[in-house]
């Protein structure tokens, strides 16, 4: 079981990284799109085994590797299981959806590198690993929205922030690594590498007051890196394994967390309400995709495991949900340029198609009955209402706000008069087929929640040190591995 | 087979018939190979019709047994530490008589719209909608748990802004349909945070926990402070899905869609979606006097403000929204008084009678044309209204009032929209200045588009 798991994680990574060395080599130059879409759809593949593998195991992270401070090289757990196969098929889809001129030779490269750096982010808790990820992942989206014409300022804004987050990351990752805070009594050191990390987590995240790279990077830069960069949330899995659940803490969290989340609700209701006044539809995905992040991290941030689990869930949904509407955004801005938000700009007639799954997609997202954010927003409503009112009452605020901006977009962008001889934009199969399957996937998650929510009740009741279904002690892979259960976050 | 097991299955057919034809006509739009006119609403009106037969079964299988609710149970949808949400559905004296009522109304509109819509584009739209609403309309009537009837709410508004925006060329139903989406959202608050209070109460969202299932006579379960504030959450929640003060400006906005859906949302059962609660949840009313008492002020309050306004609307559909909007505060404040058949009677009555007025809104003129043909001349314009009584100057008075409608839109708006509105647009601006001087004079995004894709 140890070695299929390592193995489909070895080919979860390998895949995207010889699918970059291939691009970089010139391999099909002029038509790349069809061995990127191989190389991740492979990792899909390989992703959906590790989760199959998992379903059937007791539910025992994995450890392989050096260890450093609390993390192994590679570590596999019931957040792994769930998330790698998400990352996956947001990355399959952008692939699958991009429009012919934005697949270029170097794009692929770039966008496969990053696949494959994000992959492995998500399967190491390794702290040093992370920092290099971080740089990995941050690297070729600025590359490229720098060589996007007209994507310089947008550039120079996500630089400014990636080095502050990374430099943060790497010094604090250092500190904690030398003082660890969960193995005795915090010192000033270990405390201040606390602080560090979480002011790059809230960096890298988009947390108020350091979010005005987000809704740049959606403005300015083309859309497959800004989806890239943002839906798979490295921060959010880095506050996971660096902050979560490994303090001693009354409440059982740090006093880091304690201010990411209060921070992150302020976002999630601030980037709401900011994506209600938005004059483009680029602005609007963007402060969605800020605010619902913030909400991941506001619920993660908390002690209960439902609030962990509706985090979780608002992970995937809303990733999902604002993935498609980017997607539908970007094959629509290929075919009748950028899109304005200040008047109804009467969309519908050109693209029914088009509208019909925005429309979905942007219902999928604001807690239609029967998808999964529907689910999503019942439990962490519920947990952040339990756990403290006001956080509570924030959570609605931001769902309710972002429900307004959704539903304005589509008519701003779907509705108004039409222009009688107007271009009529059919859907290409590519196009429905990669939407679809998103929606699909969205909607028997939310039919059929059960599983899904189970898996990460086991994984989040892990995070949290509770008692919880089949919590099972972590154990050390046969070989290569130097882990110590008494060291590892959950054997405290 | 036990008698639980056929009425089980009855009432699955009522949830899943109208539901199963939102996939059987909506997939294929979806894929680009829309289904022809008529067999778009054969489906639709199949699902109706199913459902009304499995409801008018059930309808005759509980009468038989004394009306001894039944009580569905699905199990458990999804679960976390003590937070369940389970599917429960409940078959009892208020909820199979409302589901014939509601599905037999939308087998009738289906029929109508056929005809009226047709060569309309976004037909299919229409009838998916449609069958959105009927499943939604379905999912809360016979709701077991809090959790179940908030997703038939769901459903309901979502339908409900999407056939109000129907006519997506005219900018006035794009207006209306996000206006009716706005109150909507704001006052869905209460509905989920009532649901939130009740799983706290009682630790699952069942109704049975909460009331038990025996409808009208339901006891309270949880304590006063409990049930009044539940009761005052779900008070907010109907307000906004029943146009009741102050969130009733929508409600002759939402005319600008489709003749049938006005009719069968805003003459008959989107309106009364509110009222339907409240009855469901009268055991909790009953021990929130503070609710019962803010449902009798609220209730009259919108009646007399409806009744007044409506007066001096010039177009019919309005006219037609107000007098539903007046009933709707009189089944209101029926409700406060702690009544419980009469207000049911009311919703059904008043429903049947204000649809057909709105379906047959756009013949008024024929029809009028048709009466003054038969009686040779006008049938008498002079009518005696209570309003005549009152001196001219207060007439005169009212009359203003009631042309700016009662100042109720224009109050909303100057305390709560455009500060809003406002504090948002300064905070768009400072971000645009912000992200300026981050990324250099022209800041990300400006005036760039043509590359970036």
């Amino acid at each position: 079981m140890t070695q299929n798991l390592l193995a489909a994680a070895a080919i979860t990574v390998a895949a995207p990284l010889l699918g970059a060395a291939a691009s970089a080599l010139g391999f099909r130059r002029g038509s790349p799109r069809g061995f990127a879409v191989a190389a991740v759809g492979v990792s899909l593949v390989a992703s959906l085994t590790i989760t199959l593998i998992w379903s059937m195991t007791d539910g025992t992270p994995l450890s392989f590797g050096d260890r450093l401070g609390s993390g192994t090289f590679i570590w596999i757990d019931g957040i792994t299981a769930v998330l790698l196969p998400y990352v996956a098929l947001v990355e399959l889809a952008i692939l699958l959806v991009a429009p012919r001129r934005s697949l270029e030779q170097t794009s692929v490269t770039r966008l496969l590198f990053g696949a494959a750096a994000t992959f492995a982010l998500f399967l190491t808790s390794h702290p040093l690993a992370m920092v290099v990820l971080w740089i990995a992942t941050a690297l070729p989206t600025w590359i490229s929205v720098r060589s996007t014409p007209g994507g310089s300022a947008a550039a120079r804004v996500f630089a400014i922030a990636m080095v502050t987050a990374l430099a943060c990351m790497a010094v604090g990752t250092v500190l904690l690594v030398i003082d660890p805070p969960w193995a005795a009594a915090a010192g000033w050191v270990g405390s201040a590498g606390g602080w560090l990390v979480a002011i790059a987590v809230m960096v890298r995240k988009g947390i108020f007051p350091f979010h005005s790279w987000y809704p740049a990077l959606f403005t300015g830069g083309p859309m497959s890196t800004a989806l890239a960069a943002t839906m798979p949330q490295v921060a959010a899995y880095t506050a996971v394994r660096l902050l979560i659940g490994h303090y001693d803490h009354p409440e059982g969290v740090a006093a880091e967390l304690v201010v990411l989340s209060q921070m992150a609700l302020v976002t999630a209701v601030y980037g709401a309400g900011l994506a209600i006044v938005q004059r483009d539809l680029r602005g609007l995905i963007g402060t969605l995709a800020m605010s619902q992040s913030a909400m991941v991290l506001a619920g993660l941030a908390g002690t209960l495991p439902m609030e962990l689990n509706g985090a979780f869930c608002v992970w995937i949904s809303s990733g999902l949900a604002l993935t498609g509407i980017g997607l539908v955004s970007w094959a629509l801005e290929s075919r009748a340029g950028p899109i304005r938000l200040d008047t109804p700009q009467g969309r519908f007639w050109d693209a029914p198609a088009l509208a019909a799954f925005f429309l979905l997609f942007g219902l999928a997202g604001i807690g239609l009955p029967g998808t999964l954010s529907f689910v999503a927003d019942d439990l962490i409503v519920s947990g952040s209402l339990d756990e403290q009112l006001h956080a509570g009452l924030l959570v609605i605020l931001a769902t309710v706000l972002s429900g307004i901006a959704m539903m304005r977009g589509w008519f701003h962008v779907f509705g108004g008069p039409v222009a009688p001889d107007g271009p009529r934009h059919a859907i290409l199969p590519r196009e429905r087929v990669s939407m679809t399957a998103l929606l699909a996937v969205l909607f028997m998650l939310g039919l059929w929640p059960d599983p899904l929510v189970r898996a990460l009740d086991r994984a989040t009741g892990r995070l949290l040190g509770v008692a919880s279904h089949d919590v099972a002690a972590p154990h050390d892979a046969p070989a290569g591995e130097a882990a110590g259960l008494q060291d590892l976050p959950d054997g405290r | 087979m036990t008698v639980h097991d056929i009425v089980s299955l009855l009432v699955i057919c009522q949830l899943v018939a109208p539901a199963s034809t939102i996939v059987l006509v909506g997939v294929p739009a979806l894929l680009g190979r829309p289904l022809a006119e008529r067999t778009t609403t054969w489906i639709i009106g199949s699902g109706f019709v199913a459902g009304f037969v499995a409801a008018l079964i059930t309808l005759t299988v509980l009468s038989a047994r004394g009306f001894r609710p039944e009580v569905v149970h699905f199990g458990t949808w999804f679960s976390v530490g003590h937070h369940e949400a389970t599917i429960e559905l409940v078959a009892d004296a208020l909820s199979v008589p409302y589901v014939c009522f509601s599905t037999g109304l939308c087998a009738l509109i289906n029929a109508f719209a056929g005809k009226y819509l047709h060569r309309e584009p976004g037909f299919t739209r229409f009838f998916v909608l449609l069958a959105m609403f009927g499943t939604g309309m379905n999912l809360m009537v016979l709701a077991g748990s809090i959790d179940v009837l908030f997703a038939g709410w769901e459903l309901l508004g979502i339908s409900s802004t999407l056939l109000i925006g129907f006519f997506l060329e005219r900018g006035n139903a794009v207006r209306a349909a996000l206006r009716a989406f706005i109150t909507y959202r704001v006052c869905d608050v209460g509905l989920l945070a009532a649901a939130v209070m009740v799983h706290r109460a009682v630790g699952s969202g069942d109704f049975e926990r909460l009331f038990g299932n025996d409808w009208p006579n339901g006891i309270c379960l949880v304590p006063a402070a409990t049930a009044t504030i539940v009761s005052l959450l779900l008070v907010f929640a109907a307000l906004g899905k029943s146009a009741q003060l102050p969130f009733s400006g929508w409600l002759p906005c939402a005319m600008e869609g489709p003749t049938p859906s006005s009719a069968i949302f805003y003459g008959a059962l989107s309106i009364h979606a509110g009222a339907y609660v409240l009855l469901r949840c009268e055991a909790l009313l009953e021990q929130a006097p503070l609710a019962r008492l803010a449902l009798v002020v609220i209730g009259l309050s919108t009646a007399i403000h409806a009744s007044v306004v409506g007066r001096v609307q010039t177009d019919l559909k309005s006219m037609l929204a107000y007098a539903s909007m007046t009933q709707s505060g009189i089944i209101f404040a029926e409700i406060g008084f702690g009544w419980r058949v009469i207000p049911l009677v009311h919703v059904v009555s008043h429903a049947i009678l204000r649809s057909l007025q709105i379906l047959r809104s756009p013949s008024a003129l024929h029809d009028r044309h048709e009466l003054e043909a038969a009686l040779g001349g006008h049938p008498g314009a002079d009518r005696w209204s209570i309003g005549s009584l009152l001196p001219t100057a207060v007439q005169t008075r009212l009359y203003r009032i009631a042309l700016d409608r009662g100042f109720e839109e224009m109050a909303m708006g100057r305390l709560f929209v455009t500060p809003f509105r406002q504090l948002l647009e300064a905070a768009a601006a400072l971000e645009r200045r912000w992200l300026a001087l981050l990324g250099g004079d022209a800041g990300p995004g400006r005036g760039t588009g043509g590359g970036r894709p």
